[in-house]
């Protein structure tokens, strides 16, 4: 298991070094920089360059690159002259937002989408079954988006339940937190719930039909037993793989709806930061977030081992 | 098949595609008396006639402004109801199928070649496979439509740029869902028989290994449609989608979301629009999947 | 105090729309019972770029800095420069020095009390990180001459100098001493305001606490433009950032936030009978301008230029960039203020003149180059109108682009001296300071908005820096409006309102350039 995980964590570094080089790329590509918005509309071009020069903007891409990896090195992503502080803090500051939103997402996905796919499956071809996979099929083909506009006008603004945007921190005031995470964590999870369920549905069928199974309801053990006892048990493998896709769409589906519901998030921070043109935070922002996405894919590779010990030698 | 049947005498090269032809047409048949499949084609039909037919079907020119009916609710005149610019609704969403119609096949198309010749390249040629294999897995590792989102801004909004930015989005899953199934079907015996009678690569290659591997490929092509659709009205929201005053469905609802509330209709309409093809996809790809790999049917790889 | 509006139907066309604004702002405050404490929250959409004051000239920052900093000299409610942190100004005859006596006994956030070291410090910032440092160009020497004096020594006498002065565009504010040498942005956000920075969290929320130990301006009865007589009864203030207008309206009627600073004129018509909330209407806040790139064609041409100028139909620009809250103006200055132009120009003004632009068209060779329109979607008027422009210039023949990209792409853009032809923009704070501020952005030394410089508009705005009456700059502007009518290089498109917006239980919010968070209260 120890090998498997160091594998695992050395194989993310080329993943990572790739992922920098685009970063890059996608500053080379932007048009303009920081320092009109810094200079604002008075700035004339000297000022400009003045500003420029002053950030080290005016240098080739290459020898920029080679100073950011020279810093990395050192564990240092940086700074931004725009939010004043440290790209590290920038992200580190966002990063509970972001990740609370993602997996309160995942949490509510995954269990009403087992729930419906597990009630599917046990009533097989029942109306209860089609139903369950209307209800998932129609959930994931709604733009999320588009739906949390929708829900914050119901629940926020007709029905005057939640609050229509903004965050508050958890250590500050708990009710308040969940308060704040309803409905952008529901808008979250509305399609991903009908990908599992779908996914739980398709295994489920699979594993129930295997003959152990086939046997164990013979031997008279009680329906409830068998579902959870060994149905689940073995088609939690393939439902393993599909939350970890799922906890990737849930990262930057969450950057979409942290503008729809205003929640200083990563994702705010990065789209934010290409609009302003803030460089080093698109960067920085980039890499952390890949950085946990595959560091979550690490979590789900083991989870995947721990439900299957055949996977631990996989590559 | 044998090295003589496939060179054998013409009678029996013509058995051979009458029997194809007749396998085609048992598949088809089983395709639209699926009902998932009818049901998402009828949808898919409907959308891009429309899309094709826009200007037909529309009532108005989709940038036609009139200040005199600005936010219009919902009439006989304005079925959906005028945007802010006094716009008909209606007529901006049908040209807006247009447009994500237009985006979508490209996509599909661009991400379809791209993710086949990677995907090919990978498992044929081995000293390439780990460098292509690690490149994609790098750009996977941004999450979901990020990296669309960043290059799409980089590049600047246009409709263009964003088929770029999908592209680059998409292309490494379905690389890789090619590889793996290239790979299995290049252990199968029928190839190791080609090589032996000395067919040339790349004629084993297009005529054995990906007409062999087009199932995965396909499904996942469906997939790309749908999710194309729904990245391209986020990129627009975003404001880093096709510019104004295109009428794609993403520029719509972006338009009617700081007045949902006093025109609901500007923004409502074109997302139950986007939301009825991509389930329409989503059927059409569940039939697929059905028939094409019945042993995983009902459910499919996540974005 | 609060004005109930009749709020305006879709079209708003008013001449003299100014009088009713300027009433509402002068007229003394209300005897109501003030009620201390308590906190409130005022909505922006974007992110201030710096909490530097002096660094930045964009209102996101504006609105919340004029709260934290003040100027020596400063704007009162009717335009005229007044003293906030100087008690008075003496300007000797022949205009070469300016002494500042200071106001004693004022302290900064950090505890200090403000000393002429202060100012000059802050003067000697302002000249290497002001975001409009060349306003102290013509300031020779910075001079401290007693504890609580300062003198400038002038280069050359520059009668428009205290006015540029008191500009709040990127405000030259006194901050304390140790600040003097840091680059802009790393200021320790230190003031001498009625309120004191806390906290900044981007994307999230700006903010103040109130400062026991502000030293009130008693030589006035309430505030007065940026300075006055300013008094927090808030605690605690909160800027919060909603970059969607939907999320702001929102949260105001869900009662989560008191004030917004910009409500959309559709939301402001459906609210407008809601007991809960309140609407100001900020009349006089922006001109909406179209400045074209003078040196590439097809914008070259003065006939071209004049042909566009003409076919414009202003009244459906207008109507559909500002929702409704507008009044069509030929002029480049607000009606009835000092320096306004009269009839010079308005032949050529919301012609929409389909016959008379083709005719300029033939006239000018103009054969389907295209017309590049630069605009972009972080201001929403400025999308709006490009839109609109490009849609009446297809339809006389033009060969219109639409490039609408986000503000610092556009700001980078304009820039360039090629690759676009016409640029939407609104002019804010600009017209608010006079002629002066707002000829400033289309003559040399600085780079015309519409890039190549125009000899005689320059001759024109050294005229007006130079006159020395009011009534001999008065006479130059009017040659100036005849010019640009001549020129045609920039189109005055018309005059944008701005709304604002809100609960009932706030009291005391006068609209203003910023939302001035002292002298409100919460209703007990």
């Amino acid at each position: 298991m120890i090998r498997f995980l160091i594998y695992r964590l050395l194989s993310a570094i080329p993943v990572l070094f790739v992922v920098s080089l685009v970063t890059f790329l996608i500053m080379w590509l932007v048009p303009g920089d920081i320092t009109a918005e810094i200079g604002g509309i008075d700035a004339s071009a000297a000022d400009l360059q003045a500003i420029r020069e002053r950030l080290g903007l005016d240098r080739p891409l290459w020898e920029r690159a080679i100073n950011w990896y020279g810093d990395l090195l050192q564990g240092d992503l940086g700074y931004s002259y725009l939010l004043n502080r440290s790209v590290t803090d920038a992200v580190l500051e966002r990063l509970p937002v972001t990740l609370s939103l993602a997996g309160i997402s995942l949490l509510l996905a995954t269990v009403i989408g087992m729930l419906l796919g597990i009630l599917a499956s046990v009533r097989h071809n029942t109306w209860l079954d089609q139903s369950a996979m209307i209800t998932a099929l129609v959930g994931l083909s709604i733009p999320d988006f588009w739906f949390g506009i929708v829900m914050i006008i119901f629940f926020g603004v007709w029905l005057g339940w939640l609050p229509t945007g903004g965050f508050v921190p958890l250590s500050e005031d708990p009710v308040g937190w969940a308060r704040s995470m309803v409905l952008p964590a529901f808008t979250l999870a509305i399609t991903q719930m009908g990908v599992i369920a779908r996914m739980t549905r398709s295994s489920m069928l699979d594993v129930l039909s295997q003959d152990y199974i086939r046997t164990a309801r013979a031997k008279g053990m009680p329906a409830r037993t068998v579902i959870f006892r060994h149905g689940l048990r073995n088609a939690m493998i393939p439902i393993v793989t599909v939350v970890g896709v799922i906890s990737g769409v849930l990262l930057s589906g969450a950057v979409v709806i942290e503008t729809v519901f205003s929640l200083p998030g990563v994702g705010r921070l990065i789209i934010g930061a290409i609009q302003r043109r803030d460089f080093p935070i698109i960067q920085g922002g980039l890499l952390i977030t890949a950085c946990v996405f595959v560091f979550v894919n690490i979590l789900v590779d083991l989870a995947y081992a721990w439900f299957d010990p055949r996977g631990r030698d996989d590559g | 098949m044998t090295a003589e049947a496939a060179t054998d005498s013409f009678s029996i090269g013509r058995e051979i595609a009458l029997a194809r032809r007749r396998r085609k047409l048992v598949f088809l048949r089983r395709l639209f008396l699926h009902p998932s499949f009818l049901a998402g084609f009828i949808i898919l039909t409907i959308f891009s006639l429309t899309a094709l037919m826009a200007d037909v079907i529309a009532p108005y020119e989709p940038t036609n402004l009139n200040y005199r009916s600005i936010l219009a609710p919902p009439s006989a005149e304005f079925w959906f109801g005028t945007d802010a610019f006094g716009r008909d609704v209606l007529s901006r969403v049908i040209y807006g199928t247009r447009v994500s119609l237009r985006i979508g096949i490209a996509v599909v198309v661009l991400t379809g070649i791209l993710g086949t010749l990677l995907g090919t390249l990978a498992s044929y040629v081995k000293w390439l496979d780990g460098l292509i294999m690690r490149s994609l897995d790098g750009l996977m590792a941004f999450p979901g439509v990020l990296l669309a989102i960043a290059l799409a801004a980089a590049l600047g909004p246009s409709e263009t740029n964003a088929i770029i930015a999908l592209t680059v989005t998409f292309t490494p899953r379905t690389a890789r869902i090619v590889r793996a199934s290239v790979i299995v079907v290049q252990g199968m015996q029928f190839i190791e028989a080609a090589h032996a009678v000395g067919a040339g690569h790349a004629r084993i290659i297009f005529k054995y290994i990906l007409a062999n591997s087009l199932s995965p490929l396909i499904v996942q092509l469906t997939f790309v449609f749908a999710v194309s659709i729904v990245a391209e009205a986020v990129l627009s929201f975003l404001g880093v989608g096709p510019p104004p005053p295109a009428p794609s469905l993403g520029n719509i609802i972006a338009d009617g979301r700081s007045n949902i509330q006093e025109a609901w209709w500007i923004a409502v309409f074109p997302g139950l629009i986007i939301a009825v093809v991509v389930l329409g996809l989503n059927l059409m790809g569940d039939g697929l999947r059905d028939i094409l790999d019945p042993r995983h049917s009902a459910s499919r790889e996540t974005r | 105090m609060k004005m109930h509006i009749n709020l305006v139907p879709p079209l708003r066309v008013l001449g003299v729309v100014g009088i009713f604004a300027l009433a509402s702002a002068i007229l003394p405050a209300p005897l109501q019972a003030q009620v201390e404490g308590g906190e409130i929250v005022v909505v922006q959409g974007s992110n201030p770029p710096s909490l530097d004051a002096m660094s930045t000239s964009s209102q996101a920052s504006r609105n919340i800095n004029m709260n934290i900093y003040e100027t020596l000299y400063g704007f009162s409610e009717d335009v005229v420069p007044i003293p906030i942190l100087a008690e008075d100004v003496v300007i000797s005859d022949d205009g070469m020095t300016y002494v500042f006596p200071l106001r004693q006994g004022v302290m900064f956030h950090n505890g200090k009390e403000m000393t002429a070291r202060d100012v000059k410090a802050s003067l000697e910032r302002y000249r290497v990180v002001g975001a409009t440092g060349n306003l102290l160009t013509p300031v020779a020497d910075i001079e401290i001459t007693g504890d609580y004096e300062v003198t400038l020594h002038m280069v050359e006498p520059t009668p428009t100098f205290l006015e540029a002065f008191s500009s709040p565009r990127a405000p030259a504010v006194i901050i304390p001493e140790e600040d003097g040498g840091t680059a802009a942005g790393e200021n320790s956000f230190v003031g001498t305001g009625p309120y004191k920075f806390v906290e900044y969290i981007p994307d999230s929320h700006v903010t103040l606490e109130k400062f026991a130990d502000y030293s009130t301006d008693m030589r006035h009865d309430g505030p007065d433009g940026f300075g006055g007589k300013k008094t927090a009864f808030l605690d605690k203030v909160t800027f919060r950032i909603i970059p969607e207008p939907g999320a702001q309206v929102a949260a105001l009627e869900a009662g989560e936030v008191h004030i917004l600073e910009q409500i959309p004129m559709p939301a402001a018509r459906r609210l407008e009978s809601d007991p809960n909330i309140e609407l100001h209407e900020n009349l006089q806040w922006a001109f909406t301008t179209f400045i074209f790139n003078t040196n590439v064609p097809p914008t070259d041409n003065v006939k071209f230029r004049e042909a566009v100028q003409v076919a414009l139909n202003m009244e459906e620009i207008m109507a559909i960039s500002s929702e409704g809250l507008f009044s069509l103006n030929h002029r480049w200055q607000y009606p009835e203020t000092t320096y306004d132009p009269g009839d010079i120009g308005a032949e050529f003004y919301n012609q929409a003149d389909a016959d008379r632009a083709k005719a300029l068209l033939e006239e000018a060779g103009y054969n389907g180059e295209e017309f590049v329109i630069l605009t972009d979607s972080t201001i929403p008027q400025h999308g709006r109108a490009g839109v609109v422009i490009g849609e009446q210039l297809k339809a006389i023949g033009i060969n219109t682009v639409i490039n609408q990209v986000d503000w610092p792409t556009a700001l980078n853009l304009r820039m360039q001296d090629e690759g676009w032809n016409g640029w939407t923009l609104q002019m804010g704070i600009e017209p608010y300071l006079g002629p002066v501020g707002l000829i400033a952005t289309l003559a040399s030394p600085a780079r015309p908005h519409f890039v190549k410089p125009d000899p005689e508009l320059d001759a024109l705005y050294l005229e007006l820096t130079k006159g020395a009456t009011v009534e001999e700059r008065q006479e130059t502007f009017k040659k100036i409006q005849a010019h640009l009518y001549e020129m045609f290089a920039i189109v005055k498109v018309g005059d944008s309102g701005l709304m604002q917006a809100t609960r009932s239980n706030v009291e005391g919010f006068v609209p203003f350039r910023f939302p001035r968070v002292y002298d409100v209260w919460l209703e007990g």
